[in-house]
């Protein structure tokens, strides 16, 4: 027996959900998406969960994660309950409940919250430069090694629990057990959503299938160069070698500086764009956008434009005299890796793609029953 | 008996003379002793056989006329209209209906059917030979009316009637005028009070001066028929005195400190023994509850002015030509039990959560809590499959809605739960629905099989109910208040007002109206509507609607000043009769009463009142009451008509399929069968090529391709290329 929850209604606002009370269960939003089927029956589901505030059910559901947001069922909806943006809501509503730290969804509800932890992470970084903690040549070292411990530290100590946290959720309470070699077998789909989002392809709306393509592509492009950036700044030490017009680089470090540009300016061109399809608000998707969503592309923007400003600025050897452009990536690049990627949008990544994995997982233990 | 008969045949343009041979039939019966004419002819409802008619009727003398064509219903007054344009009087024409049953039903077997066409038109020739000539009953009406209900059904159709002319007395049960309307705060869709309302139509009410309101009323015994019904009425008293000083009385009420059960309020107020319903309840005149006041010795002596408690039941005879009944309904009570009404204190009905919410603008308190959270479950006493109210209210779906509305704009923090069965907020009601599910208000549907349960828990409510918009999860709430909504019922003295009035009493306990849809506010009484919804659920503005629309059917009845009736109905032989009453016990309309004839006792019948319905004639152990028009001599002689020997010329089986080819070449295709033969005989054509080839449209040209196809003159003969129509051409 299920307890009914109206309260619940007003949390979930704070996510973001909006006119999804205004719903008569007609159906139109599961009959004419093209990624629900038999076992995954969404967005109607999810709102008659949501509407009667059954916490329990959805935080177990991997549904929110199998929609790519084509934002049909909104367009088509009678009633204007925007189902697409109630199913956003909830995937922001799941990220902070498989954060164990309860960070996310204190930063997600509150965008007072959010500007602190910006301004604090401003202050500690310019307090270690004005203060003359570091000089500048040690802001560089250690910003180089901060990258790396941000990376281990992060996915140690928050995301990872939470994956298991997540796992927990989803699999164990849906299934009630674990082999392990259903795990193995199905692993490939938690590689090949990560890195295509092929799911988002069926997306089939009639009125925009050419742009979801188009959105498809840069989406994929913006996987492939964050990820190269990442790999260049973090393990092939982008900013290490020396100025182009100093000359002396060996092929390796010349090659490094080249596909550092490339990769920097792919995520700038697809940011860019993202941030004006937001403002643009021309397709269902982009109407509506939580804080959350702008600080996750204006700082891939923001981390994009000021790291190749600042090996730019290298290569001109002109850095030392304009410093300030390396703080300034440094203070997007922090807020980056303790602020969005552990429990911000970034984590979508992750979730998206694991959850994709343990639906697989969940289907084929049904299949066996 | 006549002697000068004139009988038509009709061919229906086929549709009978396909199957029945309407040409023997007419020869075989110009032999017949008394027929002057008998002939068959292509369409006898055409003008042009109409005036032919006519004429002949003047030019033969004809003294009565058959016409054997189809139903009826379809050409009864077609043809007494011919017979009453020749002078003939109409009651001396018989249809008799050989298409829907002869030539329709029988048209596999075509000899078998012109043999009980046969049949049938020679009982209707000897029925007819036996006619007489009837008047229609002409009766001089009272140009007054009676209301019965001073709801808002009443109060407005007593306004329209006055406003034409009529005599008004609007009679209303209880001591104050409004009936239901008054009892609701803020009535759907237009957010009025029901007592502003109330209040404004009792102004208008009162500035006519042929209307007479009496209030307090009984209605003690009703005699006559339409045009003079004679009414007696009990008035009960107020036992105020008739010149007491007013503001002395007011003062009296305000000091009276005796409190009893207060019904207006259902339970959520108590009111003095000296009341009103309400301060501004109309007329405004308290009323003094005598066994409770009897306690207030000094109140009593210090207005001795005022009051008079020895006050007796007024009685009062009313004369109206016609009787307008809107008494309204009563909300259904719920049975103890039923989904905890009574045993649970959280659990209330609409109606008292309406007095509730009236009565606590501040706040919402039940039960020494907080009102946060409130349940409404629907279709309570309604739509039961097994129990006895298998309709639907059609109104408290939109009310339980538009109150959830209501008390989210009036206190702070409320959660509306609605457990429904269907929403069925029908035409502009739906925009509540709308605004109350965007307000944030939780739908969860249950279904009859498996209703919500309530039980207590601590201070509130627990309802427990499979959800099935949620694949029937089976849920649970808590809520501070559960309110059943709960749907109209019939009143419960309708069984009094129906045996008062002898209105007929349906299934589901309201007042039965003749046809639902043809005659929507007659009942079988002449003379006796119904209006508003003590003739079924409605919502306000259809309960106006429809006592309005009987207030113009009383107006028309009226208007004249006389009535004319059909002259079909019971008459009695006096020779014969002995009165041994018998008919009178079995007529329903009270028509037949006793009269001394010739020193001897004998039964009357009242023209005004007789329905003809026929249930005396046969009750008669003397044969002493008829009906006109079905005498037993009419009846006989159709049966002897019609089991008389048939000899049919038996023709040939070639002569008849000779006859069968005559249809298809018959003479007299429309143009348009023509054009379409031209076109198909050279080509096979569909029907979109024929219809652009003829420049007609494809509808026209599909009706009679298809028409054609009926009768075997073309014949389907392929697809076109994209498979989408059918090839036609002509069939051999």
């Amino acid at each position: 027996m299920a307890k009914v929850n109206p309260d619940f209604v007003k949390d979930i606002k704070k996510f973001g959900a909006d006119e999804f009370s205004a719903c008569y269960n007609c159906g139109n939003c599961t009959a004419i998406c093209s990624l629900t089927d038999k076992n995954n029956a969404f967005p109607r589901k999810l709102i008659r969960y949501t509407v009667l505030g059954l916490e329990s059910e959805i935080k177990s559901s991997v549904d929110p994660w199998l929609c790519y947001y084509c934002g049909e069922c909104s367009t088509s909806c009678p009633r204007q309950a925007d189902p697409g943006n109630l199913m956003m809501s909830l995937r922001r509503y799941l990220i902070s409940k498989y954060d164990w730290t309860g960070l996310a969804g204190v930063l997600y509800k509150n965008l007072t919250a959010y500007i602190i932890a910006f301004l604090v992470v401003i202050g500690g970084v310019v307090g270690l430069y004005v203060g003359d903690v570091f000089n500048q040549e040690q802001m560089m070292h250690y910003g180089h090694y901060f990258e790396m411990f941000a990376i281990v530290g992060v996915f140690a100590l928050i995301l990872l629990p939470n994956l298991i946290r997540m796992w927990y959720l989803i699999v164990w309470k849906n299934t009630k057990k674990f082999v392990l070699k259903t795990h193995i077998d199905n692993i490939k789909e938690l590689f090949i959503h990560m890195f295509t989002q092929k799911r988002s392809l069926s997306c089939d709306s009639e009125e925009n299938k050419k742009d979801e393509k188009l959105w498809w592509f840069e989406h994929f492009m913006l996987v492939i160069g964050y990820l190269g950036l990442l790999f260049t700044t973090v393990v092939l030490n982008w900013f290490g070698p020396k100025s182009l017009i100093e000359g002396g680089n060996s092929a390796g470090s010349l090659f490094v500086i080249i596909i550092g540009y490339v990769f920097s300016a792919i995520v700038f061109v697809v940011t860019f764009d993202f941030v004006k399809r937001r403002i643009q608000k021309k397709s269902e998707k982009t109407t509506k956008s939580h804080p959350s969503d702008w600080f996750f592309v204006i700082w891939l923007l923001l981390m994009s434009v000021s790291a190749f400003a600042v090996r730019l600025l290298i290569d001109f050897n002109v850095l030392e005299n304009n410093f300030w452009v390396f703080l300034f990536h440094l203070i997007i690049l922090v807020q980056w890796a303790l602020i969005i990627v552990p429990f911000g949008k970034w984590t979508h990544f992750l979730y998206r793609s694991f959850a994709m994995y343990f639906s697989s997982i969940i289907n084929t233990v049904e299949k066996k029953k | 008996m006549k002697e000068r008969i004139g009988i038509y045949i009709c061919h229906c343009g086929g549709n009978i003379s396909d199957y029945v041979d309407v040409e023997e039939i007419g020869k075989m019966l110009k032999e017949e002793d008394g027929v002057v004419i008998s002939k068959d002819v292509m369409f006898a409802c055409a003008d042009s056989n109409q005036k032919q008619m006519v004429q002949d009727i003047v030019d033969n003398k004809l003294d009565a006329i058959v016409v054997a064509s189809c139903s009826p219903k379809l050409h009864l007054h077609t043809f007494k209209n011919v017979a009453e344009r020749a002078g003939l009087n109409p009651t001396n024409y018989v249809q008799v209906n050989i298409r829907e049953q002869c030539s329709w039903p029988h048209s596999d077997q075509p000899r078998e059917a012109s043999v009980k066409a046969m049949g049938l038109i020679r009982a209707g020739m000897n029925r007819v030979s036996h006619s007489e000539s009837l008047d229609n009953i002409e009766i001089t009406v009272k140009k007054s009316v009676l209301v019965v209900g001073a709801g808002i059904a009443g109060m407005k159709a007593a306004i329209d009637l006055a406003r034409l002319g009529n005599e008004v007395y609007l009679i209303e049960k209880d001591y104050f005028v409004g009936g239901h309307i008054a009892q609701s705060d803020n009535l759907f869709m237009s957010g009025q009070k029901g007592k502003e309302i109330v209040s404004n139509l009792y102004k208008e009410v009162k500035s006519f001066k042929n209307i007479t309101v009496f209030t307090g009323v009984e209605v003690e015994k009703v005699t006559g028929s339409v045009g003079n019904f004679a009414i007696d009425i009990k008035i009960k008293p107020r036992f105020i005195k008739q010149k007491a000083d007013f503001e002395l009385v007011k003062k009296a009420m305000e000091e009276c400190n005796t409190f009893v059960e207060d019904e207006f309020n259902l339970g959520f107020a108590k009111r003095k023994a000296i009341y009103k319903n309400y301060p501004e309840a109309l007329p405004d005149l308290p009323v003094v509850i005598v066994d409770a006041i009897k306690e207030e010795k000094a109140l009593l002596e210090k207005y001795a002015t005022c009051f008079d408690l020895n006050q007796k039941d007024e009685l009062l005879s009313l004369t109206a030509g016609a009787i307008l009944i809107a008494t309204g309904y009563d909300s259904y009570q719920p049975a103890e039990g039923e989904y905890g009404y009574k045993t649970v204190p959280n659990v209330i009905t609409l109606p008292e959560f309406n007095r509730m919410i009236e009565l606590n603008p501040n706040g919402l308190i039940h039960n020494g809590n907080k009102v946060k959270k409130v349940a409404f479950i629907y279709c309570v006493g309604n739509r039961q499959t097994k129990g006895d109210n298998k309709y639907c209210s059609r109104q408290c779906c939109s009310a339980a809605i538009n109150t959830s509305i209501q008390i989210k704009e009036k206190y702070e923090d409320i959660t509306a739960f609605h457990l429904f069965r269907d929403v069925r907020t029908y035409g502009k009601q739906e925009i509540l629905y709308e605004k109350s599910s965007k307000q944030g208000d939780i739908y969860i549907r249950f279904d009859e099989k498996e209703p919500p349960k309530v039980e207590l828990q601590g201070k509130k409510a627990l309802v427990k109910v499979k959800d099935y918009l949620t694949a029937k999860k089976e849920l649970e709430l808590e809520a501070d208040l559960v309110v059943l909504v709960t749907g109209m019922v019939s009143r419960s003295d309708s069984k009094h007002i129906s045996e008062k009035f002898k209105i007929p009493i349906g299934t589901d306990k309201f007042f039965n109206e003749i046809h639902p849809k043809l005659k929507p506010v007659e009942t079988v009484i002449r003379g006796v509507l119904i209006g508003g919804s003590c003739q079924g659920p409605k919502n306000i503005s259809e309960s106006v609607q429809s006592s309005l629309s009987a207030a113009a059917k009383i107006n028309a009845l009226l208007k004249s000043g006389t009535i004319s009736l059909d002259p079909i109905i019971a008459r009695v032989d006096n020779s014969l009769c002995t009165w041994c009453g018998k008919c009178a016990e079995v007529c329903e309309y009270d028509a037949v009463s006793e009269v001394e004839f010739d020193g001897k006792q004998v039964a009357q019948v009242n023209k005004a009142v007789c329905t003809g319905c026929g249930i005396c004639a046969p009750i008669c152990p003397y044969n002493a009451i008829e009906i006109a028009q079905f005498t037993d001599i009419e009846i006989e002689s159709m049966i002897d008509g019609f089991m008389q020997k048939i000899e049919f010329n038996v023709k040939a089986a070639e002569e008849e399929k000779v006859e069968e080819k005559e249809v298809l070449t018959m003479k007299e295709f429309p143009q348009i069968w023509k054009n379409i033969f031209k076109l198909i005989e050279e080509n096979k054509k569909t029907i979109p090529q024929l219809a652009e080839e003829l420049n007609v449209s494809t509808d026209i040209i599909t009706y009679h391709v298809m028409t054609m196809n009926k009768y075997s003159m073309v014949l389907a003969d392929g697809m076109d290329t994209k498979e989408e129509y059918y090839y036609y051409t002509k069939k051999n």
